[in-house]
Protein backbone atom coordinates (compact mmCIF):
# COMPACT_ATOMS: atom_id res chain seq x y z
CA UNK A 1 0.00 0.00 0.00
CA UNK A 2 1.50 3.20 -1.16
CA UNK A 3 0.56 7.05 -0.39
CA UNK A 4 -1.79 8.12 -3.44
CA UNK A 5 -3.53 4.39 -3.72
CA UNK A 6 -7.09 4.64 -4.04
CA UNK A 7 -9.05 1.59 -2.61
CA UNK A 8 -12.82 0.31 -2.18
CA UNK A 9 -13.59 -0.84 1.07
CA UNK A 10 -16.25 -2.58 3.21
CA UNK A 11 -16.33 -3.78 6.81
CA UNK A 12 -16.55 -8.02 6.74
CA UNK A 13 -19.44 -7.69 10.16
CA UNK A 14 -22.57 -8.08 8.09
CA UNK A 15 -24.32 -5.83 10.79
CA UNK A 16 -21.77 -3.34 10.69
CA UNK A 17 -21.89 -3.25 7.00
CA UNK A 18 -25.72 -2.73 6.32
CA UNK A 19 -25.84 -0.35 8.97
CA UNK A 20 -23.13 2.05 8.12
CA UNK A 21 -23.21 4.39 5.88
CA UNK A 22 -21.76 2.87 2.31
CA UNK A 23 -20.04 -0.27 3.69
CA UNK A 24 -19.50 0.65 7.28
CA UNK A 25 -15.87 0.78 6.61
CA UNK A 26 -15.11 3.93 8.52
CA UNK A 27 -17.30 2.72 11.86
CA UNK A 28 -15.16 -0.41 11.23
CA UNK A 29 -11.79 0.92 10.81
CA UNK A 30 -12.62 3.17 13.67
CA UNK A 31 -13.90 -0.02 15.80
CA UNK A 32 -10.38 -1.91 14.87
CA UNK A 33 -8.22 0.87 15.55
CA UNK A 34 -9.76 0.80 19.34
CA UNK A 35 -9.68 -3.48 19.50
CA UNK A 36 -5.90 -3.43 18.36
CA UNK A 37 -5.04 -0.33 20.45
CA UNK A 38 -3.91 1.90 18.00
CA UNK A 39 -5.34 4.65 19.19
CA UNK A 40 -6.77 4.95 22.90
CA UNK A 41 -10.45 7.02 22.08
CA UNK A 42 -12.17 7.78 18.82
CA UNK A 43 -14.43 10.87 18.53
CA UNK A 44 -17.76 9.64 17.15
CA UNK A 45 -21.36 11.11 16.78
CA UNK A 46 -23.88 10.43 19.15
CA UNK A 47 -27.42 10.40 17.69
CA UNK A 48 -29.69 13.34 19.65
CA UNK A 49 -32.74 12.88 17.55
CA UNK A 50 -33.15 12.52 13.47
CA UNK A 51 -31.67 16.11 12.89
CA UNK A 52 -28.99 16.31 15.34
CA UNK A 53 -25.74 14.49 16.58
CA UNK A 54 -23.16 15.85 18.98
CA UNK A 55 -19.27 14.41 18.97
CA UNK A 56 -18.63 12.60 21.93
CA UNK A 57 -15.05 11.04 23.15
CA UNK A 58 -15.23 6.71 23.54
CA UNK A 59 -12.73 3.76 24.33
CA UNK A 60 -15.61 1.55 23.82
CA UNK A 61 -15.87 -0.37 20.74
CA UNK A 62 -19.37 -1.43 21.20
CA UNK A 63 -20.05 2.37 21.62
CA UNK A 64 -18.49 2.73 18.36
CA UNK A 65 -20.10 0.08 16.20
CA UNK A 66 -23.62 2.01 17.66
CA UNK A 67 -22.50 5.27 16.22
CA UNK A 68 -22.10 3.38 12.58
CA UNK A 69 -24.36 5.92 9.92
CA UNK A 70 -23.82 9.04 8.63
CA UNK A 71 -25.40 12.47 10.50
CA UNK A 72 -24.91 16.24 9.79
CA UNK A 73 -22.76 17.65 12.72
CA UNK A 74 -21.09 20.86 13.32
CA UNK A 75 -16.95 20.50 12.95
CA UNK A 76 -15.22 19.52 16.19
CA UNK A 77 -12.50 21.51 18.17
CA UNK A 78 -10.46 18.53 18.72
CA UNK A 79 -8.39 20.37 21.76
CA UNK A 80 -11.49 20.84 24.22
CA UNK A 81 -12.14 17.07 24.53
CA UNK A 82 -8.86 15.94 24.87
CA UNK A 83 -5.13 16.02 26.14
CA UNK A 84 -2.32 16.95 24.13
CA UNK A 85 -0.78 14.11 22.91
CA UNK A 86 -4.28 11.47 23.64
CA UNK A 87 -3.63 8.99 20.90
CA UNK A 88 -7.16 9.30 18.60
CA UNK A 89 -8.51 8.45 15.78
CA UNK A 90 -11.40 10.95 14.25
CA UNK A 91 -13.85 10.74 11.47
CA UNK A 92 -13.62 14.27 9.53
CA UNK A 93 -15.41 16.07 7.30
CA UNK A 94 -13.21 18.39 5.16
CA UNK A 95 -13.88 21.67 7.99
CA UNK A 96 -12.76 19.32 10.82
CA UNK A 97 -9.97 18.02 9.31
CA UNK A 98 -8.81 21.77 8.29
CA UNK A 99 -9.42 22.77 12.15
CA UNK A 100 -7.56 19.89 13.52
CA UNK A 101 -4.46 20.98 11.38
CA UNK A 102 -5.19 24.32 12.24
CA UNK A 103 -5.37 23.65 15.59
CA UNK A 104 -2.06 21.43 15.55
CA UNK A 105 -0.33 24.17 14.08
CA UNK A 106 -1.43 26.09 17.21
CA UNK A 107 0.22 23.51 19.68
CA UNK A 108 -3.30 22.14 20.68
CA UNK A 109 -3.85 18.78 19.02
CA UNK A 110 -0.64 16.70 18.15
CA UNK A 111 -1.16 15.62 14.88
CA UNK A 112 1.20 12.63 15.53
CA UNK A 113 -0.76 10.65 18.00
CA UNK A 114 -4.16 11.98 15.77
CA UNK A 115 -5.56 9.92 12.75
CA UNK A 116 -7.95 11.71 10.91
CA UNK A 117 -9.84 9.92 8.51
CA UNK A 118 -11.75 12.15 6.52
CA UNK A 119 -14.91 12.10 4.93
CA UNK A 120 -16.46 13.49 1.60
CA UNK A 121 -18.82 16.06 2.50
CA UNK A 122 -21.43 18.25 0.60
CA UNK A 123 -22.55 20.70 2.84
CA UNK A 124 -24.66 19.77 6.62
CA UNK A 125 -27.95 21.05 7.75
CA UNK A 126 -28.63 23.07 10.54
CA UNK A 127 -30.99 20.80 12.98
CA UNK A 128 -33.41 23.98 13.79
CA UNK A 129 -33.54 24.94 10.10
CA UNK A 130 -34.44 21.53 9.28
CA UNK A 131 -37.49 21.09 11.44
CA UNK A 132 -38.69 24.67 10.17
CA UNK A 133 -38.08 23.66 6.71
CA UNK A 134 -39.91 20.01 6.99
CA UNK A 135 -43.12 22.27 8.77
CA UNK A 136 -43.26 24.78 6.38
CA UNK A 137 -41.87 23.24 3.08
CA UNK A 138 -42.50 19.99 2.62
CA UNK A 139 -45.42 20.12 5.77
CA UNK A 140 -44.43 17.20 7.07
CA UNK A 141 -44.20 16.45 11.17
CA UNK A 142 -40.11 16.35 12.20
CA UNK A 143 -41.14 13.75 14.34
CA UNK A 144 -42.31 11.57 11.81
CA UNK A 145 -38.98 11.37 9.80
CA UNK A 146 -36.95 8.26 9.44
CA UNK A 147 -34.50 9.04 7.11
CA UNK A 148 -32.74 11.50 4.90
CA UNK A 149 -30.82 11.48 1.62
CA UNK A 150 -29.49 13.77 -1.43
CA UNK A 151 -29.68 12.03 -4.88
CA UNK A 152 -29.60 13.87 -8.08
CA UNK A 153 -29.90 17.30 -6.72
CA UNK A 154 -32.99 16.36 -4.52
CA UNK A 155 -33.09 16.34 -0.90
CA UNK A 156 -35.10 13.32 -0.01
CA UNK A 157 -36.67 13.21 3.15
CA UNK A 158 -38.24 9.27 4.27
CA UNK A 159 -41.15 9.39 6.90
CA UNK A 160 -42.03 6.46 9.06
CA UNK A 161 -44.86 4.82 6.39
CA UNK A 162 -42.05 4.48 4.24
CA UNK A 163 -43.55 7.32 1.56
CA UNK A 164 -40.52 9.59 0.08
CA UNK A 165 -40.80 13.11 -0.29
CA UNK A 166 -38.18 14.85 -2.44
CA UNK A 167 -37.20 18.62 -3.00
CA UNK A 168 -34.89 20.08 -5.23
CA UNK A 169 -32.15 21.87 -3.28
CA UNK A 170 -31.80 24.63 -5.24
CA UNK A 171 -35.20 25.49 -4.57
CA UNK A 172 -34.92 24.91 -1.13
CA UNK A 173 -31.57 27.17 -1.09
CA UNK A 174 -33.62 29.90 -2.95
CA UNK A 175 -35.97 29.94 -0.01
CA UNK A 176 -33.55 30.35 2.57
CA UNK A 177 -33.71 26.09 3.55
CA UNK A 178 -31.58 23.60 2.79
CA UNK A 179 -27.88 23.64 3.27
CA UNK A 180 -25.89 26.02 5.81
CA UNK A 181 -25.14 28.96 3.99
CA UNK A 182 -21.26 28.85 4.96
CA UNK A 183 -21.44 24.83 3.44
CA UNK A 184 -23.20 25.82 0.39
CA UNK A 185 -19.70 28.20 -0.92
CA UNK A 186 -17.97 25.61 0.31
CA UNK A 187 -15.31 23.85 -2.30
CA UNK A 188 -12.94 21.74 -0.72
CA UNK A 189 -15.36 18.43 -0.73
CA UNK A 190 -12.85 15.42 -0.40
CA UNK A 191 -10.73 15.80 2.40
CA UNK A 192 -7.47 14.90 1.42
CA UNK A 193 -5.55 16.80 3.80
CA UNK A 194 -6.68 14.03 6.08
CA UNK A 195 -4.38 10.71 6.56
CA UNK A 196 -7.53 8.99 4.63
CA UNK A 197 -10.39 10.62 2.69
CA UNK A 198 -13.43 8.45 2.49
CA UNK A 199 -16.64 8.61 0.44
CA UNK A 200 -19.39 7.13 -1.46
CA UNK A 201 -18.28 8.86 -4.38
CA UNK A 202 -16.91 6.78 -6.93
CA UNK A 203 -18.43 3.56 -5.88
CA UNK A 204 -19.55 1.73 -8.72
CA UNK A 205 -21.26 -1.55 -9.95
CA UNK A 206 -22.00 -4.11 -7.50
CA UNK A 207 -20.53 -2.47 -4.98
CA UNK A 208 -22.48 0.61 -5.09
CA UNK A 209 -23.83 1.08 -1.46
CA UNK A 210 -21.74 -1.67 -0.38
CA UNK A 211 -18.44 -0.30 0.02
CA UNK A 212 -16.24 3.25 0.43
CA UNK A 213 -14.11 4.64 -2.15
CA UNK A 214 -10.70 5.59 0.34
CA UNK A 215 -7.92 7.38 -0.88
CA UNK A 216 -4.48 6.90 1.13
CA UNK A 217 -2.95 10.23 2.12
CA UNK A 218 -0.27 9.49 4.25
CA UNK A 219 1.61 7.09 6.40
CA UNK A 220 -0.87 7.21 9.05
CA UNK A 221 -3.37 6.33 6.76
CA UNK A 222 -1.95 2.93 5.46
CA UNK A 223 -1.52 2.14 9.49
CA UNK A 224 -5.00 2.67 10.32
CA UNK A 225 -6.09 1.20 7.18
CA UNK A 226 -3.61 -1.77 7.47
CA UNK A 227 -4.28 -2.54 10.66
CA UNK A 228 -7.91 -3.04 10.24
CA UNK A 229 -6.75 -5.21 7.32
CA UNK A 230 -4.37 -7.20 9.29
CA UNK A 231 -7.66 -7.75 12.17
CA UNK A 232 -10.11 -8.58 9.16
CA UNK A 233 -12.23 -6.31 10.14
CA UNK A 234 -12.39 -4.49 6.56
CA UNK A 235 -11.45 -6.07 2.85
CA UNK A 236 -10.49 -4.18 0.05
CA UNK A 237 -10.19 -3.67 -3.68
CA UNK A 238 -8.35 -1.73 -5.63
CA UNK A 239 -10.72 1.25 -6.94
CA UNK A 240 -10.70 1.06 -10.65
CA UNK A 241 -10.59 4.49 -13.10
CA UNK A 242 -13.72 4.30 -13.61
CA UNK A 243 -14.52 5.28 -10.46
CA UNK A 244 -11.63 7.39 -9.95
CA UNK A 245 -13.28 9.33 -12.54
CA UNK A 246 -16.31 9.51 -11.55
CA UNK A 247 -15.39 10.82 -7.85
CA UNK A 248 -13.29 13.63 -9.77
CA UNK A 249 -16.54 14.32 -11.47
CA UNK A 250 -18.60 14.30 -8.68
CA UNK A 251 -15.98 17.04 -7.02
CA UNK A 252 -16.17 19.15 -9.48
CA UNK A 253 -19.76 19.43 -10.62
CA UNK A 254 -19.57 20.38 -6.49
CA UNK A 255 -17.01 22.56 -6.90
CA UNK A 256 -19.07 24.38 -9.73
CA UNK A 257 -22.31 24.49 -7.62
CA UNK A 258 -20.07 26.22 -4.39
CA UNK A 259 -18.80 28.92 -7.04
CA UNK A 260 -21.94 30.20 -8.48
CA UNK A 261 -22.97 30.06 -4.67
CA UNK A 262 -19.85 32.18 -3.96
CA UNK A 263 -21.08 34.80 -6.10
CA UNK A 264 -24.23 34.81 -5.11
CA UNK A 265 -23.90 35.59 -1.49
CA UNK A 266 -20.40 37.06 -1.21
CA UNK A 267 -21.12 39.59 -4.00
CA UNK A 268 -19.30 43.07 -3.24
CA UNK A 269 -21.36 45.25 -0.55
CA UNK A 270 -23.50 47.87 -2.11
CA UNK A 271 -22.86 51.47 -1.16
CA UNK A 272 -20.67 52.04 1.98
CA UNK A 273 -18.84 49.35 3.45
CA UNK A 274 -18.48 50.62 6.94
CA UNK A 275 -22.25 51.56 7.29
CA UNK A 276 -22.94 47.48 5.96
CA UNK A 277 -20.49 46.69 8.79
CA UNK A 278 -21.89 48.73 11.67
CA UNK A 279 -25.59 48.36 10.79
CA UNK A 280 -24.70 44.21 10.98
CA UNK A 281 -22.46 44.23 14.36
CA UNK A 282 -24.87 46.75 16.10
CA UNK A 283 -26.66 44.11 17.04
CA UNK A 284 -24.03 42.04 18.95
CA UNK A 285 -24.52 41.36 22.85
CA UNK A 286 -21.01 40.70 23.17
CA UNK A 287 -21.75 37.39 24.45
CA UNK A 288 -18.29 35.96 22.60
CA UNK A 289 -20.23 32.77 21.81
CA UNK A 290 -18.72 33.02 18.41
CA UNK A 291 -14.59 33.35 20.08
CA UNK A 292 -15.42 29.92 22.16
CA UNK A 293 -16.46 28.02 19.27
CA UNK A 294 -14.49 29.03 16.78
CA UNK A 295 -11.86 25.94 15.96
CA UNK A 296 -8.95 28.26 15.09
CA UNK A 297 -8.72 30.41 18.06
CA UNK A 298 -6.39 29.13 20.25
CA UNK A 299 -6.14 32.07 22.71
CA UNK A 300 -8.36 31.02 25.55
CA UNK A 301 -10.04 33.09 28.56
CA UNK A 302 -7.82 36.37 28.10
CA UNK A 303 -7.32 37.02 24.63
CA UNK A 304 -6.32 40.41 22.68
CA UNK A 305 -10.18 40.79 21.23
CA UNK A 306 -11.75 40.34 24.64
CA UNK A 307 -8.61 42.03 27.32
CA UNK A 308 -9.14 45.94 25.71
CA UNK A 309 -12.53 46.23 25.03
CA UNK A 310 -15.37 46.84 26.93
CA UNK A 311 -18.67 47.85 25.72
CA UNK A 312 -18.43 50.78 28.14
CA UNK A 313 -16.03 52.46 25.79
CA UNK A 314 -18.85 53.68 23.35
CA UNK A 315 -16.88 52.84 20.30
CA UNK A 316 -18.95 53.42 17.08
CA UNK A 317 -17.50 49.84 16.21
CA UNK A 318 -16.78 46.87 18.19
CA UNK A 319 -12.61 46.42 19.21
CA UNK A 320 -14.09 42.61 19.93
CA UNK A 321 -15.09 42.35 16.53
CA UNK A 322 -12.08 44.04 14.61
CA UNK A 323 -9.83 41.93 16.18
CA UNK A 324 -11.21 39.36 15.45
CA UNK A 325 -11.76 40.29 11.61
CA UNK A 326 -7.66 40.38 11.86
CA UNK A 327 -6.99 37.80 13.81
CA UNK A 328 -9.18 35.34 11.58
CA UNK A 329 -8.16 37.04 8.05
CA UNK A 330 -5.38 34.08 7.35
CA UNK A 331 -6.86 31.33 9.45
CA UNK A 332 -10.78 31.64 8.81
CA UNK A 333 -11.64 27.71 7.27
CA UNK A 334 -15.21 29.48 6.71
CA UNK A 335 -17.00 25.93 8.95
CA UNK A 336 -20.25 28.04 9.55
CA UNK A 337 -19.80 28.19 13.88
CA UNK A 338 -19.91 31.61 14.82
CA UNK A 339 -23.17 32.15 12.69
CA UNK A 340 -24.83 28.98 13.80
CA UNK A 341 -24.27 29.88 17.77
CA UNK A 342 -24.99 33.82 17.15
CA UNK A 343 -28.13 34.44 19.41
CA UNK A 344 -28.82 37.60 17.42
CA UNK A 345 -28.13 35.64 14.11
CA UNK A 346 -25.30 38.13 13.00
CA UNK A 347 -24.47 36.52 9.82
CA UNK A 348 -20.27 36.14 11.07
CA UNK A 349 -19.41 33.68 8.74
CA UNK A 350 -20.12 35.77 6.20
CA UNK A 351 -18.08 38.89 7.47
CA UNK A 352 -15.30 36.72 8.25
CA UNK A 353 -15.37 35.32 5.10
CA UNK A 354 -15.09 38.77 3.26
CA UNK A 355 -12.14 40.00 5.23
CA UNK A 356 -10.43 36.41 5.05
CA UNK A 357 -10.83 35.90 1.44
CA UNK A 358 -8.69 39.28 -0.47
CA UNK A 359 -5.93 38.38 2.14
CA UNK A 360 -5.54 34.53 1.76
CA UNK A 361 -5.52 34.87 -1.63
CA UNK A 362 -3.22 37.67 -1.67
CA UNK A 363 -0.41 35.58 0.27
CA UNK A 364 -1.43 32.54 -1.33
CA UNK A 365 -2.48 30.60 1.53
CA UNK A 366 -5.14 28.21 2.60
CA UNK A 367 -5.58 27.00 5.83
CA UNK A 368 -5.89 23.81 7.28
CA UNK A 369 -4.62 21.90 3.93
CA UNK A 370 -1.09 21.93 5.26
CA UNK A 371 1.23 21.98 8.26
CA UNK A 372 2.38 25.80 6.59
CA UNK A 373 2.89 28.57 9.44
CA UNK A 374 0.05 31.24 9.24
CA UNK A 375 1.28 34.18 7.03
CA UNK A 376 0.50 36.73 10.01
CA UNK A 377 3.92 34.54 11.88
CA UNK A 378 5.57 33.95 8.72
CA UNK A 379 8.56 36.20 8.23
CA UNK A 380 10.07 36.07 4.85
CA UNK A 381 13.71 37.74 4.91
CA UNK A 382 13.95 37.59 1.43
CA UNK A 383 13.25 40.70 0.12
CA UNK A 384 11.12 40.67 -3.34
CA UNK B 1 -7.44 84.14 11.60
CA UNK B 2 -8.29 81.87 9.30
CA UNK B 3 -5.51 79.03 10.05
CA UNK B 4 -7.54 78.49 14.04
CA UNK B 5 -11.17 78.08 12.18
CA UNK B 6 -9.06 75.33 9.81
CA UNK B 7 -9.95 71.75 10.67
CA UNK B 8 -6.51 69.91 12.30
CA UNK B 9 -6.85 66.10 12.02
CA UNK B 10 -5.67 64.00 14.46
CA UNK B 11 -2.69 61.86 13.83
CA UNK B 12 -1.57 58.70 16.30
CA UNK B 13 2.33 58.17 14.67
CA UNK B 14 4.18 55.31 16.16
CA UNK B 15 7.46 55.41 15.82
CA UNK B 16 10.44 52.85 16.88
CA UNK B 17 12.60 53.67 19.52
CA UNK B 18 16.00 53.00 17.73
CA UNK B 19 14.98 54.95 14.17
CA UNK B 20 12.13 56.62 13.77
CA UNK B 21 11.82 58.22 17.51
CA UNK B 22 15.44 59.72 16.75
CA UNK B 23 14.38 61.17 13.10
CA UNK B 24 11.78 63.25 15.02
CA UNK B 25 14.34 64.39 17.25
CA UNK B 26 17.00 65.18 14.25
CA UNK B 27 13.43 66.47 13.02
CA UNK B 28 13.15 69.27 16.10
CA UNK B 29 17.01 69.42 16.54
CA UNK B 30 17.20 70.84 12.85
CA UNK B 31 14.13 73.14 13.39
CA UNK B 32 12.25 71.27 9.96
CA UNK B 33 8.90 73.11 10.53
CA UNK B 34 5.46 70.28 10.61
CA UNK B 35 2.20 70.74 11.04
CA UNK B 36 1.44 70.02 15.02
CA UNK B 37 -1.14 67.38 14.27
CA UNK B 38 0.83 63.80 15.40
CA UNK B 39 0.62 62.89 18.54
CA UNK B 40 3.73 60.57 18.50
CA UNK B 41 4.42 57.42 20.44
CA UNK B 42 7.39 55.61 20.79
CA UNK B 43 7.44 51.65 20.69
CA UNK B 44 10.70 49.82 20.65
CA UNK B 45 10.49 48.08 17.74
CA UNK B 46 8.24 48.95 14.92
CA UNK B 47 7.87 45.05 14.41
CA UNK B 48 5.96 45.56 18.40
CA UNK B 49 3.10 46.95 16.27
CA UNK B 50 0.12 45.79 17.21
CA UNK B 51 -3.43 45.87 14.77
CA UNK B 52 -4.82 46.21 18.52
CA UNK B 53 -2.81 49.45 18.56
CA UNK B 54 -4.01 50.79 15.42
CA UNK B 55 -7.83 49.70 15.35
CA UNK B 56 -8.10 51.49 19.00
CA UNK B 57 -6.41 54.43 17.23
CA UNK B 58 -9.01 54.18 15.28
CA UNK B 59 -11.97 53.72 17.42
CA UNK B 60 -10.40 56.47 20.04
CA UNK B 61 -10.91 58.80 17.30
CA UNK B 62 -7.54 58.81 15.20
CA UNK B 63 -8.17 60.44 11.88
CA UNK B 64 -5.17 58.65 10.67
CA UNK B 65 -2.01 56.75 11.50
CA UNK B 66 1.46 56.33 10.57
CA UNK B 67 3.63 53.42 11.67
CA UNK B 68 7.23 54.19 11.11
CA UNK B 69 10.43 52.52 12.05
CA UNK B 70 14.21 51.91 10.32
CA UNK B 71 14.57 50.95 7.14
CA UNK B 72 14.37 47.23 5.97
CA UNK B 73 17.80 45.57 6.60
CA UNK B 74 18.79 47.90 9.23
CA UNK B 75 16.34 46.82 12.27
CA UNK B 76 17.61 46.64 15.42
CA UNK B 77 16.39 43.46 16.15
CA UNK B 78 17.19 41.80 12.95
CA UNK B 79 14.26 41.44 11.70
CA UNK B 80 11.14 43.60 13.06
CA UNK B 81 10.28 45.63 10.21
CA UNK B 82 9.59 42.79 8.37
CA UNK B 83 6.89 42.03 10.83
CA UNK B 84 5.71 45.47 10.38
CA UNK B 85 5.70 44.79 6.89
CA UNK B 86 3.80 42.01 7.53
CA UNK B 87 0.94 43.12 9.90
CA UNK B 88 0.35 46.36 7.36
CA UNK B 89 -0.77 44.69 4.65
CA UNK B 90 -3.03 42.77 7.10
CA UNK B 91 -4.51 46.02 8.21
CA UNK B 92 -4.61 47.41 4.50
CA UNK B 93 -6.42 44.62 3.93
CA UNK B 94 -8.80 45.17 6.85
CA UNK B 95 -9.44 48.89 6.53
CA UNK B 96 -9.83 48.44 2.86
CA UNK B 97 -12.36 45.89 3.72
CA UNK B 98 -13.99 47.69 6.15
CA UNK B 99 -14.74 50.64 4.01
CA UNK B 100 -12.46 53.18 5.87
CA UNK B 101 -10.51 55.29 3.51
CA UNK B 102 -7.25 53.67 2.33
CA UNK B 103 -5.24 56.87 2.89
CA UNK B 104 -5.39 56.71 6.65
CA UNK B 105 -3.16 54.36 7.15
CA UNK B 106 0.62 54.76 6.57
CA UNK B 107 3.55 52.80 6.62
CA UNK B 108 6.92 54.58 6.47
CA UNK B 109 10.82 54.17 7.28
CA UNK B 110 12.79 56.97 8.81
CA UNK B 111 15.80 56.67 9.77
CA UNK B 112 17.33 58.56 13.17
CA UNK B 113 19.41 61.04 10.95
CA UNK B 114 16.41 61.96 8.56
CA UNK B 115 15.15 64.51 10.17
CA UNK B 116 14.38 66.49 7.07
CA UNK B 117 12.07 63.27 5.93
CA UNK B 118 10.18 63.25 9.00
CA UNK B 119 9.07 66.41 8.81
CA UNK B 120 7.95 66.01 5.15
CA UNK B 121 6.49 62.82 5.85
CA UNK B 122 4.07 64.50 8.87
CA UNK B 123 3.46 67.23 6.15
CA UNK B 124 1.89 65.28 3.42
CA UNK B 125 0.18 63.02 5.71
CA UNK B 126 -1.53 65.71 7.07
CA UNK B 127 -2.19 67.22 4.11
CA UNK B 128 -3.77 64.01 3.01
CA UNK B 129 -5.66 63.35 6.04
CA UNK B 130 -7.22 67.16 5.42
CA UNK B 131 -8.43 66.05 1.93
CA UNK B 132 -10.37 63.13 3.24
CA UNK B 133 -11.62 64.94 5.99
CA UNK B 134 -12.72 63.17 9.74
CA UNK B 135 -12.79 59.72 10.14
CA UNK B 136 -16.22 57.95 10.11
CA UNK B 137 -15.25 56.01 12.80
CA UNK B 138 -14.79 59.01 15.29
CA UNK B 139 -16.36 58.72 18.60
CA UNK B 140 -19.49 60.86 19.06
CA UNK B 141 -18.51 64.76 21.32
CA UNK B 142 -14.57 63.87 19.93
CA UNK B 143 -13.00 66.67 18.34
Amino acid sequence: MEIGDCYIGWATDEEIRSKGASGGLVTAMLAAALEKELVEAVVVLKKLGEFEAIPIVTSDPEEVKAAAGSMHSVPIVLSRYLEYGTKVALPAKPCDARATIEQAKRQQVNLDTTYIIGLNCGGTMHPAVTRKMLETIYKLDPEEIAGEEIDKGKLIFETKDGKEHAIKIDELEEEGYGRRESCQYCAINIPRMADLACGNWGVIGDLAGKGTFVEVNTEKGIEILQNAIDSGAVEITPADEKGKAIREKVDSAMQKVAASAHAKYLAPIEGSHLDYYMNTLSDCINCGACKTVCPVCACGEAAKCTDFYSQALGYKMSLFHLVRFVHLMDSCIGCGQCTDVCPVDIPLTHLYRRFAEPLQEEFDYTPGVDMRTPPFFGVDLIED
Amino acid sequence: MAEDTEWQPKIVMFCCNWCSYGGADSAGMGRFQQPPTVRVIRVMCSGRMDPVFILNAFLEGADGVIFSGCHIGDCHYVSGNYKATIKYKFLKAMVNELGLEDERLKLDWISASEGERYANVVKEFTEQIKKVGPSPLKPEGVV
